[in-house]
């Protein structure tokens, strides 16, 4: 009696409609999807918007990311280390982003800040008993 | 600080639904860290360089739903955006200068 070696189900052939635009870049499709959904009814769209469009969004905001980071590395490969100034070198003439790239990071130190002052008193609590 | 005030008071309830999600939406940080890092190549990714670089994509985001908006009510059309919207909008956001271009054409896409 044969033993009709029946090969397991051959892998799904590797998919060729992922984005050309990295090569390193495997990345799972819908990683932003949640996000995305929120952040698009919130801008003005359906509070259910199309799949399509979210899956569009979230090509087009992977491969505008890649761009921008490449656009600042070319900056700073002349200094030295990538840093975070490079970026807000880049937006510099888009007043709105520069705008809440500033305040988004003074918001970070300040809460950076708060969380060492609470740590700070917690040890003086704790020592004064 | 006021003026908000002012104006969040006088919001429907769908208005202020939709804010909170404006306000609330983001992108995850650890998804965000996950794709720099394979951009940059190293693993550490700063936290506020994720902040940051998050900030603007969420605000690019913005720019392409509205002006998807935009192009909804010149073709008096209703609904969810299409896809043929956004499309559109990232062309004209291109002509605006509004989306960083390689200035070395990539060869091996």
């Amino acid at each position: 009696m044969h033993n009709s070696s029946s090969a397991a189900a051959n892998p799904p052939p590797p998919s060729s409609s992922k984005p050309s635009s990295d090569a390193s870049l495997k990345r799972k499709r819908g990683m932003f999807q949640k996000d995305l959904q929120h952040m698009m009814y919130g801008f003005g769209d359906d509070p259910n918007p199309l799949p399509e469009t979210v899956a569009l969004l979230e090509d087009i905001v992977v491969e505008y990311v890649t761009d921008l980071v490449h656009k600042a590395q070319d900056i700073a490969t002349k200094r030295g280390k990538l840093l975070t100034e490079d970026f807000l070198y880049l937006v510099r003439k888009d007043t709105p982003k520069l705008h809440r790239c500033t305040e988004l990071l003074s918001m970070n130190e300040e809460l950076k800040q708060a969380r060492k002052a609470f740590e700070v008193d917690e040890e003086k609590l704790a020592t004064g008993d | 600080m006021a003026k908000m005030q002012a104006i969040l008071s006088q919001f429907t309830e769908e208005q202020m639904s939709r804010y909170e999600s404006f306000r609330r939406s983001g992108f995850q940080k650890a998804n965000m860290r996950r794709i720099l890092a394979s951009i940059i190549g190293s693993q550490k990714v700063s936290m506020p360089m994720t902040i940051v670089i998050s900030g603007i994509a969420k605000m690019f985001v913005g720019e392409l739903i509205e002006t998807g908006r935009m192009i909804m009510a010149e073709r008096k059309e209703m609904g969810p955006i299409r896809p043929c919207h956004i499309r559109e909008a990232f062309r004209r956001l291109k002509l605006e200068g509004k989306i960083p271009k390689q200035s070395v054409p990539r060869l091996f896409r």
